[in-house]
C-alpha cells in the first residue's frame, strides 16, 4: 500500500502521462495490428491499475457508497431524450469528490451502462474514455468549482475529447491499424454526436453546477463524508 | 441474565444548545421484549443509534452503555457488528446489494466466513424466513414487506444476541406490519433474542412486549411493565394517543384495575359495563349535491398483457367532503389518484371532474386552481436547500397557509420530522390552490400527535370548501376524520359508506374498537364511540347516574 | 456435466476471452470464417429464430463494410473498377470481406457473452481481482434500477404540480435538471443510510471474503483444460505466423504447413466446445426423459 501523499500523487499524473506517451508513440512507430494489439491492451491495463488501486486505497464505507450512487445517477442520466446528461455528471463528480472516485464513476458507467446496450470489446476503451475523463476533471477539480464559465469550457473540450478518443477504436475496429483517413472519416462522420456530446455537456454543467455543489456540500459537512 | 446496561448516558450533537439525551439509565434482560415510545424528536432514534457504536452519531457523549458486562467502547468490532443487529425504518434504504441470496451472505462476507460456512448459514435463515421462493430475485422486484424481512433476516444471518429495530414497520401497511411483529415475537420466543424496538403503532407491539420504556424530551419517563407503564400515563394527552385503543378506552374511562392492552383484554374490560345502551344516535351527513369528481366504468392497466388494476371503477366524491379510499396493496388505491388526477392514462371510461371531462382541461390548466397530488413519499418534492426556497419554488406565501412553518424556515427539508415534511408537502401542493386534493397515504410513518395535527389542517381545509380524497391505510385515522369511506379490491369499490355505518358492518377490516364492541354495542368504531357509550352504561353493579 | 451457460464464470470467461483474441487479432479468412459460424451457431443454438431484426441489422452492417472498404482503401494490384478516378481492387474488396466477417464473429460472439455473463457472473470475477470494486458495481446496479423507477415517478408527480413541462426542448431540459436535483438529494441520503446498514453488519472489520453461488465441477475443469490447451495451440501457430495473409499488393495466404494445419484445427475445436457441451447436455436430457 502506498502511504506516502506526494508519492501518490505523482503516481497519479505519471500514469496519466504514460497513457497518452504510450497512445502517441504507438500510433508513429506501429503501422498494422500490432497497434491495435498496443492500445488494446492498454486500455484494459488502465482498468486494471486503477480497478487494484482503488482496492487498496483505505476509503470510508460512505464515500464508498456515494461513488456507486453517482455512478447510478449518470446511468440514470441516459433515460434523458437528445442531450444526455451522463458527462456532465461524471465531471461534477470527480470535481467534488476527487480524481480517484472520478475514475471510478466514469469507467464504471461505461461498463454498467453496457449491461443494457450491449458489452463488446469497445467496452475497456469507453471506460478508458470517461474513466481518463473523470481523472482529469479531478485534477483540476479545483479551480472548475470556482469558476463556471471555466467549468462549462472544460465541458465542451471534454465533449470533443470523449469523440477523438472513442473513434481511436473506431479506426481499430475497422482492422486496418492506424490509418489517418480512416480516423479522419470517423471524426467527420461523428460530428453531429461530437456537437451534442459537447452542448450537452455545456448545458447540463450550467445547470447542474450549483445544485450539486449545494447538495454534496450539505453531505460533506452533515455526514463528514 | 443482564444484556444491557445504560447509565446515565447523556449526549448532545455538535452545534446543539440542548442535550438530545439526558441521564438515561435503564436495563434489560435477555430474552426481553421491549418496545420504547415517545413522540417524533424525543430522542427514540439517538438513543437506539447510541447503542450501536458502528452507527453512533457524533456529539459529546457521558456515561456508560454496557453490553454483556463490557463497556461499548471496549466491545471488539467483530463481536459488536454480531451480537448487536440494528435494523432501520426504510428496508430500501438497508439492502446493499441488488440480489437476495447475496444481501443475505452480505454481513457473513464482511466477518471473512468460509464459503461453506455462508452457504450453511444463508440456507438456514432463508428456510427460517420462508424465503426460498424468492431467493434468487433481484431486490428491486420485492414488495416493502418482502424488503423488510429481507433486512431482517440479514441481520439474523449473523445471530445477535441482541436486535434493535428503529420504527421497523413505519412504511409497511398495517397487514404486513403485524406479520412483521409477529416475526419478531417468534424470534423473541425461539431463540430468547433480546429485542429493543422503537414503534408509534403499539396496537400490534404492545402485547408482545415485556418492557415499556417511554421517552419525552430527551429524558426517560418511564420504565416497566407495559399495563402498569400505560395506566400511570392518565394526564399525558400526547403520549395517550399513541397508545393501543383499549387502553385509550381504560385511560379516558378513568378506569381501575388492569390496564388492558390488546383487543381480547379491552373485551373483557367492557364486558365489566351494563351495556343496556347499544347505540349512540348518529350525525346525519349530507353531501352536497354538486359532484367534485365521478369515476364511470374506468379501466387501466399498465401493459397490454399484463392484468387489469382498475376494472370498471365506478366512484363519485361530492364537493367539500372528506373521502377516504381503504383497501390492501395493489388493490389500485394509488393508480385510482394518479388516473383521477391525469398523471396516468384511463384505458376506458368517463373521468369528470367538477362536471367537466378530465380530457377538457388543457395546458395543464387541471393543476391550476383545481386539482392537487400530494405523492406518498413527499420527499419527491422537494429539491431545495432550505424550507424557505421550498415555498418560494413552489411561490407559495407562507402567511396564507393553515398552519405555521415559520419556526421551520431556515432548516433544510430532509432535516425536518415526518410530520413537519408531510406539512411542507402539503404547502407546496396547496400553492397551486386546488379545489380538490387528492392525497396518497398522508399519514403513513407519522406517529399519532402528528396525525391528529395533520387531520385538523386537512378538517380546516374541507371546511374552507377544498374537497380531499385520501387514500389510506389507517382505518383508525379514516374512521374518526373521513366523511365517507370505500373499501377497494381488485381494482373497484366492493363497499362504501359513512364511517360508523361502514366499519361496524365490516367483521375483518375495521378498528379494533369495532373488533372490541362488535357484540355489545352496534356502531362504536372510535375510542370516543367506546368511551362514551361505557359512560352511558355504567358498570355493573352502580346505579347509571345518567 | 453441465451445459456451457450454466458452467463456472471461470470457465466462461477463458473460454471468451480466448476466442475473443484469436478472431480479433487475425486477418485469416479461414479463422474468420469458422469464428463466425462457431458464433452464429452458437447464438442461435442458445436463442432459436427470435431475434431477426439483430440478425438483419447485423448483415446489413457486413454488407456496409465490404462496399466501403474499397471506397476509402486503394491499395491492393488488381483493380476490376474505376469510379471517379480512383481505383477500386479486389484485395481492398476481400479485406473489406474478411474484416466485416470477423466484426459480425466479435458481435454475434459478445451478444453471446452479454447473454451467459450476468450482471452477477461478471460481478464474482470483478469480486477476484477486487472485492471492493464488485460491491461498489453490485450497489451501484441496484440502484440503477431503484433510481430508474424513482425518477419515472418523480416525473409523473411533478407533471401534477404543474410547475414541470415538457412543450419545448428549454423545457425539457429545465424539468430535466429539476427532477435531477430532486434525484441527487434523495439519491445521496439514501447512500448514506446503505453505508450506515453496512457498518453495521461490520462492513470494514476485516478483510471480505466473497461468497457466491458457483461451483467449480469437473465438467468446468475438463472445459478449461481444454479451451487453455487448444487456444495455447492457436496463439502459437498465430505468433510464428504460419497463419499470415497478406492483402496487400496482392492476396497471399502464407504457405500451409503442418504447423499451421494444427492451428487451423484447434481453433476449429476451441469454438466448438461450448456448442459440444450444449449439445451433449440437450441429448442426456432427452435421454433421461425416455427413460422415465
Amino acid at each position: 500500500m502506498i502511504h506516502n501523499q506526494t508519492f501518490r500523487t505523482a503516481l497519479k499524473y505519471i500514469s496519466l502521462i504514460l497513457i497518452i506517451a504510450t497512445v502517441l508513440v504507438s500510433s508513429a512507430l506501429f503501422s498494422d495490428k500490432q497497434y491495435a494489439s498496443v492500445s488494446f491492451a492498454l486500455a484494459v491495463m488502465t482498468c486494471v491499475i486503477f480497478v487494484t488501486g482503488y482496492e487498496q486505497k483505505k476509503t470510508g464505507t460512505r464515500r464508498l457508497v456515494i461513488s456507486s450512487v453517482m455512478t447510478a445517477l449518470a446511468m440514470t442520466g441516459r433515460l434523458f431524450p437528445i442531450l444526455k446528461p451522463t458527462t456532465a455528471i461524471i465531471i461534477l463528480s470527480a470535481v467534488y469528490l476527487g480524481s480517484e472516485s472520478g475514475f471510478l464513476i466514469g469507467s464504471m458507467t461505461a461498463v454498467l451502462s453496457n449491461f443494457y446496450i450491449g458489452q463488446g470489446p469497445w467496452t475497456p476503451f469507453q471506460m478508458m474514455a470517461l474513466g481518463v475523463i473523470g481523472f482529469v476533471s479531478g485534477i483540476f477539480g479545483e479551480r472548475l468549482s470556482q469558476k463556471r464559465s471555466l467549468l462549462i469550457i472544460y465541458g465542451i473540450i471534454c465533449g470533443i475529447a470523449y469523440s477523438f478518443i472513442m473513434d481511436i477504436w473506431t479506426m481499430l475496429w475497422h482492422g486496418q491499424g492506424f490509418d489517418i483517413k480512416i480516423y479522419l472519416t470517423a471524426l467527420a462522420t461523428a460530428v453531429p454526436v461530437t456537437i451534442q456530446y459537447a452542448v450537452a455537456n455545456a448545458v447540463f454543467l450550467y445547470l447542474m453546477a450549483k445544485p450539486f455543489g449545494d447538495k454534496l456540500g450539505r453531505i460533506k459537512v452533515k455526514y463528514g463524508v | 441474565m443482564e444484556i444491557l446496561s445504560v447509565e446515565h448516558l447523556n449526549f448532545r450533537y455538535p452545534k446543539s444548545k440542548t442535550n438530545a439525551l439526558n441521564e438515561i439509565s435503564f436495563k434489560l434482560e435477555q430474552g426481553d421484549f421491549a418496545v420504547l415510545c415517545g413522540a417524533t424528536g424525543s430522542g427514540k432514534s439517538t438513543l437506539l443509534r447510541m447503542l450501536k457504536k458502528e452507527i453512533s452519531p457524533l456529539g459529546e457523549k457521558s456515561g456508560e452503555i454496557s453490553f454483556c458486562g463490557i463497556s461499548l467502547e471496549k466491545l471488539a468490532n467483530r463481536q459488536s457488528a454480531t451480537e448487536i443487529g440494528f435494523v432501520m425504518q426504510r428496508p430500501e434504504q438497508q439492502i446493499v446489494t441488488d440480489k437476495v441470496w447475496h444481501e443475505l451472505a452480505f454481513g457473513l462476507e464482511n466477518l471473512g466466513l468460509s464459503h461453506e460456512t455462508i452457504s450453511c448459514r444463508v440456507a438456514e435463515i432463508a428456510c427460517y424466513f420462508g424465503i426460498e421462493k424468492w431467493f434468487d430475485r433481484e431486490v428491486a422486484e420485492l414488495s416493502g414487506g418482502q424488503k423488510q424481512i429481507l433486512s431482517l433476516a440479514s441481520v439474523m444471518v449473523m445471530n445477535p444476541k441482541m436486535l434493535i429495530l428503529d420504527e421497523p414497520t413505519a412504511q409497511l401497511d398495517p397487514i404486513t406490519a403485524s406479520d412483521f411483529m409477529n416475526t419478531l415475537y417468534r424470534l423473541n420466543q425461539d431463540f430468547s433474542l433480546t429485542i429493543l424496538l422503537s414503534e408509534h403503532r403499539l396496537e400490534d407491539a404492545l402485547p408482545h412486549a415485556d418492557k415499556l420504556l417511554v421517552m419525552e424530551n430527551g429524558r426517560l419517563t418511564a420504565d416497566g411493565e407495559p399495563h402498569k407503564v400505560i395506566a400511570e400515563m392518565r394526564d399525558n394527552a400526547e403520549l395517550i394517543c399513541g397508545m393501543p385503543s383499549a387502553s385509550r378506552i381504560y385511560l379516558e374511562l378513568g378506569a381501575k384495575g388492569e390496564c388492558p392492552l390488546s383487543v381480547r383484554e379491552g373485551k373483557r374490560f367492557i364486558q365489566q359495563y351494563k351495556n343496556e345502551i347499544r347505540q349512540t344516535e348518529i350525525k346525519e351527513y349530507t353531501h352536497s349535491k354538486n359532484k367534485a369528481l365521478e369515476m364511470k366504468d374506468v379501466y387501466f392497466r399498465y401493459e397490454r398483457n399484463l392484468p387489469d388494476i382498475l376494472s370498471g371503477l365506478d366512484l363519485t366524491v361530492y364537493e367539500k367532503e372528506f373521502f377516504c379510499i381503504l383497501g390492501g396493496n395493489g388493490s389500485g388505491k394509488t393508480t385510482t389518484l394518479s388516473v383521477a388526477s391525469g398523471i396516468k392514462k384511463a384505458l376506458s371510461g368517463k373521468i369528470e371532474i367538477f362536471g367537466k371531462n378530465i380530457r377538457s382541461y388543457k395546458n395543464q390548466s387541471l393543476y391550476r386552481e383545481c386539482v392537487a397530488l400530494l405523492p406518498q413519499d413527499v420527499q419527491m418534492l422537494f429539491l431545495c436547500n432550505t424550507v424557505r426556497e421550498e415555498l418560494e419554488d413552489a411561490q407559495c406565501s407562507a402567511e396564507t397557509l393553515p398552519f405555521d412553518l415559520s419556526a421551520l424556515m431556515e432548516q433544510h427539508p430532509y432535516d425536518l420530522s415526518g410530520g413537519e415534511q408531510q406539512l411542507l408537502a402539503l404547502a407546496k401542493v396547496l400553492a397551486q390552490k386546488p379545489k380538490l386534493l387528492l392525497l396518497d397515504e398522508p399519514v403513513k410513518a407519522l406517529d399519532s400527535a402528528s396525525k391528529r395535527r395533520l387531520a385538523e389542517v386537512l378538517l380546516k381545509l374541507r371546511d374552507s370548501g377544498v374537497t380531499i380524497v385520501a387514500v389510506t391505510h389507517d382505518v383508525e385515522f379514516a374512521s374518526e376524520y373521513a366523511d365517507r369511506c370505500a373499501m377497494f379490491f381488485r381494482g373497484k369499490i366492493v363497499s362504501q359508506g359513512e364511517p360508523k355505518q361502514f366499519f361496524s358492518e365490516n367483521s375483518f377490516y375495521t378498528t379494533a374498537v369495532s373488533r372490541m364492541t362488535r357484540e355489545m354495542y352496534s356502531n362504536a368504531v372510535t375510542v370516543s364511540d367506546a368511551v362514551k357509550l361505557c359512560r352511558i352504561n355504567g358498570l355493573k353493579g352502580t346505579e347509571n347516574d345518567t | 456435466m453441465k451445459s456451457f451457460s450454466s458452467m463456472h464464470p471461470i470457465t466462461q470467461a477463458v473460454w471468451f476471452i480466448l476466442t475473443a483474441l484469436c478472431v480479433m487479432f487475425s486477418m485469416n479468412p479461414i479463422i474468420a470464417v469458422v469464428s463466425f459460424t462457431g458464433a452464429f451457431v452458437l447464438y442461435i443454438f442458445r436463442n432459436g429464430a427470435k431475434g431477426l431484426k439483430t440478425h438483419l441489422w447485423f448483415f446489413a452492417m457486413w454488407i456496409g463494410i465490404v462496399i466501403i472498404n474499397p471506397l476509402i482503401s486503394h491499395n491492393g494490384a488488381t483493380v476490376f473498377l474505376v469510379i471517379n478516378k480512383q481505383p477500386i481492387t479486389m484485395e481492398s474488396a476481400v479485406y473489406g470481406a474478411v474484416s466485416g466477417t470477423v466484426i459480425l464473429s466479435v458481435l454475434y460472439l459478445f451478444r453471446t457473452f452479454s447473454q451467459i455473463m450476468t450482471s452477477d457472473r461478471l460481478m464474482y470475477l470483478c469480486g477476484k481481482l477486487s472485492p471492493k470494486l464488485s460491491l461498489v458495481m453490485s450497489m451501484a446496479l441496484r440502484y440503477t434500477a431503484l433510481f430508474t423507477q424513482q425518477t419515472r415517478k418523480v416525473q409523473q408527480y411533478q407533471k401534477a404540480t404543474g410547475l414541470y413541462k415538457e412543450d419545448n426542448i428549454i423545457d425539457t431540459i429545465r424539468g430535466g435538471v429539476r427532477i435531477f436535483s430532486i434525484m441527487l438529494t434523495w439519491a445521496l441520503e439514501h447512500g448514506i443510510t446503505t453505508a450506515d446498514s453496512m457498518t453495521a453488519r461490520g462492513y470494514g472489520t476485516g478483510k471480505r471474503t466473497q461468497y457466491a453461488v458457483y461451483r467449480f465441477s469437473s465438467a468446468d475443469t475438463v472445459m478449461l483444460i481444454l479451451s487453455v490447451l487448444f487456444g495455447a495451440v492457436t496463439f502459437t501457430a498465430q505468433i510464428s505466423g504460419k497463419m499470415n495473409m497478406e492483402f496487400y499488393p496482392k492476396l497471399s495466404l502464407t504457405e500451409i504447413t503442418p504447423h499451421g494445419i494444427t492451428g487451423y484445427i484447434s481453433y476449429g475445436i476451441l469454438v466448438i466446445l461450448p456448442i459440444v457441451s450444449e449439445i451433449t447436455e440437450n441429448i442426456k436430457w432427452k435421454y433421461y426423459l425416455s427413460n422415465i
